[in-house]
């Protein structure tokens, strides 16, 4: 699509001011969306600026992306075209904060480590735990729906976003929700707008409801010397009236990863089972203790950890991944499979990754059903590419048969040329594809960087 | 096509006996929990997806609405035909398919009852836990389509919460899975946004739910008040002080009148309003959060506070509030029960507009209500039969849902848009607010078959902008 550049810079200049438009390469390049590079970053600075800024994208024919934190940009195929980067991060502002109702409104480009730590001045949380938290914005969160540890007992973003306003791929804005718990005035459109990945409009507030402060909390850390007997742990767990709030299960490489003060690489094993707790002192003390026993009756060697330092133990397991040294040439994916699968899962990719010579490093939320794995080529494998697009083909194969699915969240460039980001769609396509027609008739709004093309 | 070939051809699919079309039967359906009527042209029991697939692609190639039926229970007319066609009568899809623990996760059809999913998973040690007041008769389809809630809806959350997959018969005739037994399939989230689509999507033939082990334990109180203000102040309170109660449900005295004279569950006659708290979980700390909630209760003016001894006295408790609705209608001929949420802190101040709204209109208005969600359900009665003070009712409740929009709140928290509400939408969504909704609606049913003439207002061309 053809849209004349110098004309839109000139408009959006007026709208924004030019400190707030920029086009020389050293900008553009690094704010390219899966290598595809944007000719102009702009800094909106309210919602209505957002609004002036897509319309002006939408008359002068020009794509664009919204970027928040830029933590989950590795996901999704490469856009088909792409003239403009929307940041968001002068939108970080405090809309509405109602303690006493458990709820809170920011602009979306607000950062999560930034709402939690307001919120905790009044003794409350929002318990969605991606990892990055300190760089994920609000509107990022929601687009990609990005998920942490205590999915287990608190579910994702759709169970905690109460309303958003959004803009629209015409310009036009729209609100959805509220701020009260309970609302089924007309369809509910948060659904629609969480996980869309930027197509479907820019997310520019959302209001999400809070939780209060537990008491309480401490982390039970088993380390086994088989998977076997770590996966026994979590279905005894999932069977008993026990309430984690979270349940990771580490591979070896994963183990490795964390801080040695932790201590655990002390322990001979190769798998761990981290078990997060939070509630009141009598309910975390009896988990405590029943969670002990069974990681020890399981042929574990349990630790445990509390308060501050259960804190820095999930800060560690939930950006094990992130905190890895940089690999240029490695693939993290995401597969989905029902909850009692993931084992069979995980030993499933360490064969893949074997047969193929990468190394992996595995992390599962385990009682949710949801592996996050690393695979990177041995150093000295001759085309950087062929292994890790089997391995990954192969496993998503695997998660498709179990009635799941393999996304890729990370990837080297041309990675994505040959193994799609989302894999193929299922038989609720063509409705997808109208809502995309509807709201997005011109596909100007991330084109093609979603499921088949949407 | 001409009436009678049409039937013909809905008897070819679903067999000659599970077509209805006589006066006398058709008369059955033309009702539902609201109040108003209007009769379909023919009425089809189906008993699989294939048959509701093929009874859809029917009404699709003749461009005849159709909508589905559960319970019939829902109170905004969401079951009535407005545009006349074919009430799909699902209650006989009332299998539970499969219940898979270790995946926690079971798979019913949607015809099945609330509570029969409840009383079979509950041998297992499992639950499924939105619970409408309506569970005996309010089927899984009928939860979904409003997203319906109930007592324990302020901890575990709503049926939308609860729905992991769906099983759906397109407006065009297509069968499609969506969501499932596993988690953050890729796409747009169609569950989601199915859920509390109010039949306007398509119809659900199998829901995929999350299951949840029994708590440990629970200990229910009932918390008795002299002042209906003190009482709502309390449910702040509680959760002020960082506790989530199971349930925060509120009754007050008119309905406490009402459910004793049908249920006898002992609740004080002059009081003026009663909480039913209950908390739940591990049982280590239950104890201490029961005497938490009982102080606090007592230092805001509760007068007495009763903590269950047993299964039997908190069944007791339960039957009374389950019963509320019912009891009510002892009161009156009918009564309309309007469904506004407001943030929790606002509940004192409503209460006591709703009261004077009662005033202005010199009509009757019992309260029995979700009050941990700010969910209120004032019930206004009146008779039937006597036209004037219907529109006065109308007119009152209108008024209500006002106010919880002004107080932050919205115009339905669970009973749904329906006939009754869709000229309250303008209170909550702005034109462009509406139009977007219209995109998902097309993009779901382009001929406008699915359950037509519900939830939106008539489009007026202004696009404003908030
Ligand atoms: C005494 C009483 C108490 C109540 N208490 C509560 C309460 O506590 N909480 C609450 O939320 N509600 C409550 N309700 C409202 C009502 O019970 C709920 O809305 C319930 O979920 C409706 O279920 P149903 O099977 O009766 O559905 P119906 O009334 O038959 O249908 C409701 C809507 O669902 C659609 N529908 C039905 N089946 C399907 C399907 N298979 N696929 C797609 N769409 C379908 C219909 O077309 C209609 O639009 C109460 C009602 C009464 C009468």
């Amino acid at each position: 699509m053809s849209c004349d550049v110098a004309s839109l810079q000139r408009h959006l200049e007026e709208i924004l001011g030019a400190e707030h438009v920029a086009s020389d390469p050293g900008s553009t390049a690094r704010f390219s969306v899966d290598g595809v590079v944007p000719a102009l970053i702009v800094r909106p600075g309210t919602q209505d600026e957002v609004a002036q800024v897509v319309s002006a994208c939408a008359a002068a024919g020009a794509a664009l992306v919204p970027w928040g934190g830029g933590t989950g940009m590795g996901m999704g195929n490469p856009p088909e075209h792409l003239e403009v980067v929307v940041r968001l991060d002068r939108l970080d502002r405090i809309v509405e904060f109602d303690a006493d109702n458990l709820c809170v409104t920011v602009e979306a480009g607000m950062p999560l480590g930034r709402l939690q730590e307001m919120v905790a001045g009044s003794q409350e949380l929002l318990p969605l735990d991606p990892p990055d938290s300190d760089k994920v914005t609000l509107g990022g969160l929601v687009a990609a729906n990005q998920s942490g540890p205590r999915r287990l007992l608190h579910g994702t973003a759709r169970d905690w976003v109460l309303g958003m306003r959004l803009v629209l791929p015409n310009g036009e804005r729209i609100r959805c929700g509220g701020r009260v718990i309970k609302n089924v005035s007309g369809y509910d459109m948060n659904k629609l707008f969480i996980r869309s990945f930027g197509t479907l409009g820019i997310i520019t507030e959302v209001t999400v409801k809070l939780l209060p402060m537990p008491v309480a909390t401490a982390t039970v850390i088993g380390v086994f010397p088989e998977l076997s007997g770590a996966v026994a742990v979590v279905e005894k767990v999932l069977a008993s009236f026990l309430l984690p709030e979270a349940m990771d299960l580490l591979d070896q490489a994963a183990l490795k990863l964390l801080p040695p003060a932790l201590g655990l690489q002390a322990s001979a094993g190769n798998f761990a089972l981290a078990i997060g707790l939070a509630g009141s002192q009598e309910t975390v003390d009896r988990q405590l203790r029943d969670l002990e026993a069974l990681v020890s009756g399981g042929g574990g060697s349990p630790s445990t950890f509390r308060e501050m330092d259960a804190k820095k133990v999930w800060a560690a397991i939930t950006n094990v991944l992130e905190m890895a040294p940089p690999d240029p040439t490695r693939v993290v994916c995401k597969v989905a499979v029902p909850i009692g699968r993931i084992a069979g899962l995980m030993t499933s990719a360490r064969v893949r990754a074997a047969e193929q010579d990468l190394a992996a490093t595995m992390i599962a939320h385990a009682g949710s059903g949801v592996l996050r794995a690393a695979l990177s080529p041995a150093p000295a494998s001759p085309d950087g590419l062929s292994g890790t697009v089997s391995a990954v083909e192969a496993l998503r194969k695997e998660a498709v048969a179990l009635g799941g699915s393999l996304v890729i969240q990370e990837a080297p460039p041309g990675f994505k040329a040959r193994v799609d980001a989302w894999g193929r769609p299922g038989s609720g396509f063509a409705t997808m594809r109208r809502i995309k027609a509807e709201f997005d008739p011109r596909g100007l709004c991330s084109p093609g960087r979603f499921l088949s093309g949407i | 096509m001409a009436h009678k070939v049409f039937v013909e051809e809905l008897r070819k699919i679903v067999g000659k006996g599970n077509v209805l079309d006589s006066d006398v039967n058709l008369q059955l359906y033309q009702y539902d929990a609201y109040l108003e009527e209007r009769r379909p042209d023919a009425v089809v029991f189906v008993h699989s997806t294939e048959e509701v697939a093929r009874v859809v692609k029917l009404c699709n190639v003749h461009g005849v609405p159709f909508v589905p039926r559960g319970g019939g229970t829902n109170l905004s007319g969401g079951t009535i035909p407005l545009k006349g066609g074919v009430v799909l009568e699902m209650i006989r899809m009332n299998r539970l398919l499969e219940v898979d623990t270790a995946n926690l996760r079971a798979r019913v059809q949607p015809g099945m009852f609330n509570l029969e999913l409840g009383n079979s998973l509950a041998p297992l040690g499992y639950q499924y836990l939105p619970d409408p007041a309506s569970q005996k008769a309010a089927t899984l389809g009928g939860n979904v389509a409003e997203n319906s809630g109930g007592p324990h809806c302020f901890k575990y959350g709503v049926t939308t919460n609860h729905v992991m997959g769906l099983t759906v018969v397109l407006p065009d005739g297509e069968i499609a899975e969506i969501g499932g037994m596993a988690p953050d399939t890729p796409g747009y989230d169609l569950t989601g946004v199915f859920v509390g689509s109010e039949g306007t999507f398509g119809i659900c033939t199998e829901v995929v739910v999350r299951i949840l082990r029994q708590a440990e334990g629970v200990k229910t109180m009932l918390a008795i008040y002299d002042s209906i203000e003190r009482g709502s102040e309390t449910v702040s309170a509680i959760v002020a002080a960082g506790m989530i109660p199971a349930t925060l449900e509120m009754m007050d005295q008119l309905v406490i009148q009402a459910v004793e004279q049908s249920i006898h569950c002992g609740l004080p006659l002059d009081c003026a309003t009663v909480l039913i708290i209950e908390v739940d979980g591990l049982k280590d700390d239950l104890e201490a959060q029961t005497e938490a909630i009982v102080n606090l209760c007592k230092t805001h003016g509760a007068r007495e506070v009763r903590v269950a001894k047993d299964d039997a006295e908190r069944a007791l408790l339960w039957a009374g509030r389950r019963g509320a609705f019912g009891a009510v209608a002892r009161l009156s001929p009918s009564y309309l029960v309007c469904d506004g949420t407001v943030p929790r802190t606002a509940l004192p101040v409503v209460l006591k507009k709703v009261a004077e709204v009662g005033k202005k209109y010199d009509l009757k208005i019992p309260n029995v209500f979700h009050a941990g969600d700010g969910n209120l359900h004032p019930l206004i009665l009146f008779d039937w039969r006597n036209a004037e003070q219907k529109e006065r009712v109308m007119k009152a409740g209108m008024e209500i849902l006002e106010l919880c929009v002004q107080l932050g709140g919205t115009i339905s928290g669970e009973h749904g848009v329906g006939l009754e509400k869709m000229d309250a939408m303008r209170l909550v969504h702005t034109e462009a607010d509406i139009r977007s909704q219209l995109m998902v609606k097309r993009a779901f049913d382009p001929q406008d078959l699915a359950n037509p003439g519900k939830i939106f207002p008539a489009l007026q061309e202004v696009a404003s902008v908030v």
